[in-house]
């Protein structure tokens, strides 16, 4: 049954390509986000000894460090890969004998660089990855924002590729057409509540953690790719 | 009568597993995929937040 094959093959890819963006994240993008947590409790330290408490009592569950916080990461990594490739896989499958043509390595690196663009490319374009501690417009305002940019290039990027009309060319349009409205701004400097010299290096930290983010990103939708490709040609050569 | 009923049953079985249309287990794959993706991008309940929070920063999903 195609629904129970895609869902196999799904969790299958989203354990391979969770376990290889943990590991890139472990080595690039990890120690970036301590090392901005650190700033982070430090400023909050001094924030609470000068208003007294002023939480709600208990504190929320949160992994411990080290192991447990790495396994939940892990966790998350496996579910958003599968989460995606369950999303992919059907419109795989639904362009059918084309996805079985042509070199696995071409189909998987244009599903995966597809992926980048709609999911990383579009919406850090004008949400740069934050680091923890990082001030920034409300949060339902970026999500909404975040969910625009990535629902008008996915449908852009499809209209463009996968269009019969002579006008699918006007699709670039709707790839414009998020960047136009533009993303939610801080209306404050993001480490503006910082002294100078923290808010330098904090500055300094973001910035690495872009490079550091588009790799692990890279490396995620690379993987999400060619694995997807491989496992749509094992689904629809075993139809036949 | 009895030949039947156990008729009845196989025919019944064949047709839970070739009635649901190709298009429609894509789409079920599909939503199944965008409900786990709402809820490790966009749930906002402290321990989902807490237990996600390296993978949205990494992943640039507005987290906080």
């Amino acid at each position: 049954m195609l629904f129970r094959q895609i869902v196999s093959y799904a969790l299958l890819i989203g354990v391979l390509s969770g376990i290889v963006v943990t590991a890139v994240q472990m080595w690039r993008v990890i120690p970036i986000i301590q090392s901005a947590e650190q700033f982070e409790h430090a400023s909050a330290a001094a924030h609470s000894h000068d208003h007294a408490i002023s939480g709600h009592g208990q504190t929320p569950w949160a992994p411990a460090p080290g192991l447990e916080r790495t396994g939940y990461t892990l966790l998350s990594n496996v579910l958003i890969a599968a989460g995606l490739a369950l999303v992919m896989l059907p419109l795989m499958v639904a362009r059918g004998a084309t996805q079985t043509a042509g070199s696995i390595w071409r189909r998987g690196l244009l599903w995966g660089l597809a992926g980048y663009t709609v999911f990383y490319l579009a919406p850090a374009s004008g949400l740069p990855p934050e680091i923890p501690g990082a001030g920034a417009a409300p949060l339902e305002a970026r999500q909404i924002w975040w969910l625009l940019s990535v629902a008008c290039t996915a449908s852009g990027l499809a209209w463009m590729v996968f269009g019969r009309s002579r006008w699918r060319w006007s699709s670039v349009a709707l790839l414009l057409v998020p960047h136009l409205i533009g993303a939610p701004q801080p209306s404050v400097a993001p480490f503006s509540e910082q002294a100078p010299a923290v808010a330098a290096q904090l500055t300094q930290l973001a910035e690495q953690f872009i490079t550091a983010t588009a790799m692990a990103n890279a490396a995620l939708w690379l993987v999400l790719g060619l694995s997807s490709v491989w496992a749509v040609r094992r689904m629809l050569l075993s139809r036949h | 009568m009895q030949n039947a009923v156990s008729n009845e049953t196989v025919l019944d079985g064949r047709a839970l597993s070739g009635v649901v249309a190709a298009p429609v287990q894509l789409l079920m794959a599909g939503l199944i995929g965008l409900v786990i993706l709402y809820g490790a991008v966009f749930v906002e309940s402290p321990v989902v937040h807490n237990a996600a929070h390296d993978m949205r920063h990494s992943q640039a999903f507005p987290c906080h």
